[in-house]
């Protein structure tokens, strides 16, 4: 492509540039932003993120027009949204569908950089950030399944909080503080309100854009995870690079288009998504007097869920639950192959990275079943690989027989 | 090289189709007890939502709310005038806007039958259609009391407002009648289900439309591209 | 770099990129549309805003009743011969006599701007900023102007109206007094927000 200088701006464009970076951030990050030419499906997800990001936003605030964050009107307001605002069932549709696809897309997305080592030198910001994006999202994901303030909100709110107890001697405190009352009530609604419409969505915002600030101070990996910058032209762009306007722009709306139908496929013939992402038990108002036969979280939560059941003792349970998301923080370290795309890397790695999805998946579904012995022993098993693939990395990363990486994008 | 493209979204779009497909449901009951029966209904069967709605009005509503729906929204998505539905429930002395307010207070309640009378607004998302119709049609004689007992509900207080009855010619509409019934209940449950289902297909056809817009843009700009 | 000089279509791209642009418009307007129309007043404030009935049986000449009707003051004004006598005098000095350029139903579009003479209907909103005018009925009332014929006077202001709504020249208000819909259930009852049944009057 001819790298032709873009002309003088003229007229509004000029005043506003003389004014404010426009163009040069535009360019910056658009315009003159080279990515490999090499994406794959697997490059969709973060553009995706984005995009429900955007619907969760828009939906959220409308919804908010409507709903109460009063213990006694909370539900009501629910159902006032589903049958007397106008079009209030598609936004509220739109919300709890695009709180599922969220992490759908979200754990896709870190799937990606689990695959091609986008996590490695020189990105471990971005997967940093990345991860304290995921963390945010959880943490805002919960927040928003009490205001429903139905029976699942209700004690599944009760069980998570009551996690804090187990924390020694400042635990119990902790979860009254959190709580604001000695149960959960119209006090713990009303903070998990502030907090999921105003606080964490800030603090989301925030990451994002670190997020893709620090994607962009170091360029984006690829599927074969070589980096573009190493080979450039007389011009110094990379060789292997394209701009991200037109050609990302494009196969991006693309995939936005395609996903959107799928998306629309669940708000508008299955919204309960098989009653794993709208709770069954949930259409009956909270009663803190009486706990449901079964209760499980939202099926994004399940495979931490089910290590916290697998083991047998509070604390540990707790402590094993958090280290189970905190130990991914630490990826760039504790994978020492210095080979990035899975594409090029020994068997070691695909056997462990094979175990680690299996038992991700494996945990994620006895989190939603009832604690029977069979999936207790289940779980305790696939607990052990999940922590299996993190121990076993750093000896066999450092020793893995890989294959010869080329120069060059293929 | 772009038949191959092709062939992998294809792919892609299979393998998420049957993902959305082979996704196990959760019983919307976590009901453990006597196998339910199949209620079969179908709430896009107007007839049958108008009948049930008749018989909900005029049964069930001596007792039970419905205390999220309007009456004015009934007669809307089953094709009713505002004085129809009225009429037809049962509810001349209603106002069209009113919700549907159930004949028995709750004060009442409490010394008739000891407890509360559910409120049925959301009864068929919380407990299914099947356990519903599995509910009325559940009534038997208890071998051990010798009293009236629900199978599926022991020791409910609700009397058994619809008797089965004994001979072939009155099954037939004991079937119907129970099946409108749980057809209005889960049409209750959630109203807006109708609209949906009306506008979900032009919203899937417009993206289709759109994705191919959208494809062709891409493969334009991307024959740009040396592989 | 990586990317060919090869021939562009440019016509094929453009077209391509317009069409595809189109119908993201055309896309993100219907998506639009739930948004927008979510201001709308909904089923639970239209049932607010249902229809009021007012008894009227019980009002006395000269009396004035206000009754809430969509948040709205709705004034029922039992009008005496005086007063009524008193309108057409004042066809000259109002702004807009005949009420052409004024809000009514048409039953209400007459000298008096009712449908029985005797019992006047109005929202109680004065149509230059919406405060809720004062009745004064009295020709010569103690706290208005000298002159006073008897009438509405609105304190944010200064507009008056006289008893059938209409309003004085040099004052902020641009037009009469809106009349709501209304109708007869019986002689004794008025229902506000419904217009009469066709054949009824």
């Amino acid at each position: 492509m001819s790298n032709e200088t873009k002309s003088n701006p003229s007229g509004l464009l000029s005043w506003l540039d003389h004014r404010y970076p426009l163009i040069s951030t535009w360019n910056h990050h658009i315009g003159q932003y080279y990515a490999p030419k090499n994406f794959n499906f697997w490059y969709f997800f973060g553009a995706l993120a984005l995009l429900v990001l955007v619907n969760q936003f828009v939906t959220g605030i409308w919804l908010t027009m409507s709903y109460k964050p009063d213990a006694l009107e909370a539900f009501n307001s629910v159902e006032y949204i589903m049958r007397d605002v106008n079009w209030g069932w598609l936004i509220r549709y739109l919300h709890s569908t695009g709180a599922s696809a969220f992490f759908i897309v979200v754990y896709l997305h870190m799937m990606r950089g689990l695959l091609y080592g986008s996590y490695k030198e020189p990105r471990e910001l971005v997967w940093i950030i990345g991860m304290l994006l995921f963390f945010v999202l959880m943490a805002e994901a919960f927040m928003g399944y009490l205001l429903p303030w139905g029976q699942m909100s209700y004690w599944g709110a009760q069980v998570i909080i009551s996690l804090f107890g187990a924390i020694p001697v400042i635990g119990p405190d902790l979860a009254t503080w959190v709580k604001g009352d000695y149960v959960i009530s119209d006090v713990t609604l009303n903070r998990f309100f502030a907090l999921h419409v105003i606080a964490l969505p800030i603090v989301l915002i925030i990451l994002v854009f670190m997020h893709i600030v620090a994607l962009h101070q170091v360029g984006s990996n690829n599927p074969d995870g070589v980096e573009i910058k190493k080979y450039k032209n007389e011009k110094g762009l990379p060789l292997d690079g394209i701009t991200f306007h037109p050609y990302y722009s494009v196969k991006d709306s693309m995939g936005v288009v395609f996903f959107m139908f799928f998306f629309a496929v669940v708000v508008f013939y299955m919204p309960d998504g098989g009653g794993y992402f709208l709770e069954a038990p949930n259409f009956e108002p909270a009663n803190p007097l009486k706990t449901p036969a079964h209760i499980a979280p939202v099926w994004y939560f399940t495979p931490f869920y089910a290590i916290l059941r697998a083991i047998p003792d509070k604390l540990m349970g707790v402590m094993a639950m958090g280290a189970s998301i905190g130990i991914l923080f630490t990826m760039p370290w504790l994978d020492r192959c210095k080979v990035k795309s899975i594409r090029y890397r020994g068997v070691s790695y695909k056997v462990l990275l094979a175990m680690f999805v299996v038992s991700f998946v494996v945990l994620g579904w006895s989190g939603t079943q009832p604690a029977t012995p069979e999936t207790t022993k289940l779980a305790r098993i696939f607990t052990a690989t999940y922590f299996l693939f993190f121990i076993i990395l750093p000896y066999t990363s450092a020793r893995e027989k890989t294959k010869p990486v080329p120069e060059r994008l293929t | 090289m772009n038949f191959l493209n092709s062939l992998q979204k294809l792919k892609i779009t299979v393998f998420i189709s049957l993902a959305l497909i082979a996704v196990p449901t959760v019983q919307a009951s976590s009901h453990s007890g006597p196998e339910l029966e199949i209620a079969g209904n179908n709430i896009s069967n107007q007839a049958s939502l108008r009948h049930g709605a008749e018989l909900f009005g005029k049964k069930c509503m001596t007792c039970h709310s419905v205390k999220y729906m309007r009456y004015n929204r009934i007669a809307k998505d089953l094709g009713w005038t505002n004085e129809e539905v009225l009429k037809a429930m049962g509810k001349t002395k209603n106002r069209a806007v009113d919700t549907l307010k159930g004949g028995m207070s709750d004060s009442v309640a409490k010394m008739v039958f000891h407890t509360k009378i559910p409120d049925l607004s959301l009864m068929a998302r919380l407990k299914g259609p099947d356990y519903i119709y599995s509910f009325l049609r559940g009534f038997e004689v208890n071998k051990e009391t010798g009293k009236m007992d629900n199978k599926f509900l022991p020791g409910t207080k609700m009397p058994n407002i619809m008797p089965r009855p004994k001979d072939e010619a009155g099954m037939a509409k004991y079937n119907e009648d129970t099946r409108d019934l749980v057809n209005f209940l889960e049409y209750v449950s959630e109203p807006s289900k109708l609209q949906r289902h009306a506008l979900g297909w032009k919203v899937l056809l417009f993206l289709f439309i759109m994705f191919i817009f959208a494809y062709l843009l891409k493969r334009e700009y991307w024959k740009d591209i040396k592989h | 770099m990586s990317i060919e000089i090869h021939e562009v279509n440019v016509t094929r791209r453009k077209v391509l990129t317009a069409a595809t642009g189109v119908m993201g418009a055309a896309g993100a307007t219907f998506l639009a549309v739930p948004f927008v129309s979510s201001w709308q007043p909904n089923e639970r404030a239209k049932a607010a805003g249902a229809p009021v009935d007012v008894d009227i049986s019980k009002m006395k000449p000269g009396q004035m009743l206000t009754i809430a009707w969509r948040g709205k003051p709705i004034w029922v004004v039992r009008r005496t011969p005086e007063m009524l006598a008193m309108l057409p005098k004042l066809n000259d000095d109002v702004k807009d006599p005949f009420s052409n350029s004024s809000k009514q139903p048409a039953y209400a579009k007459n000298e008096f701007r009712s449908t029985k003479a005797e019992y006047f209907v109005v929202i109680g909103i004065c149509t230059h900023l919406g405060c809720s005018p004062l009745y004064r009925p009295a020709v010569g009332s103690d706290d208005m102007v000298k002159n006073w014929r008897g009438g509405f006077f609105c304190p944010c202001h200064g507009s008056s109206f006289d008893l059938a709504g209409r309003v004085f020249p040099d004052v902020p208000a641009p037009t009469n007094l809106v009349v709501p819909p209304y109708n007869y259930l019986s002689a004794t009852s008025i229902r506000i927000g419904e217009n009469p049944k066709a054949g009824k009057a």
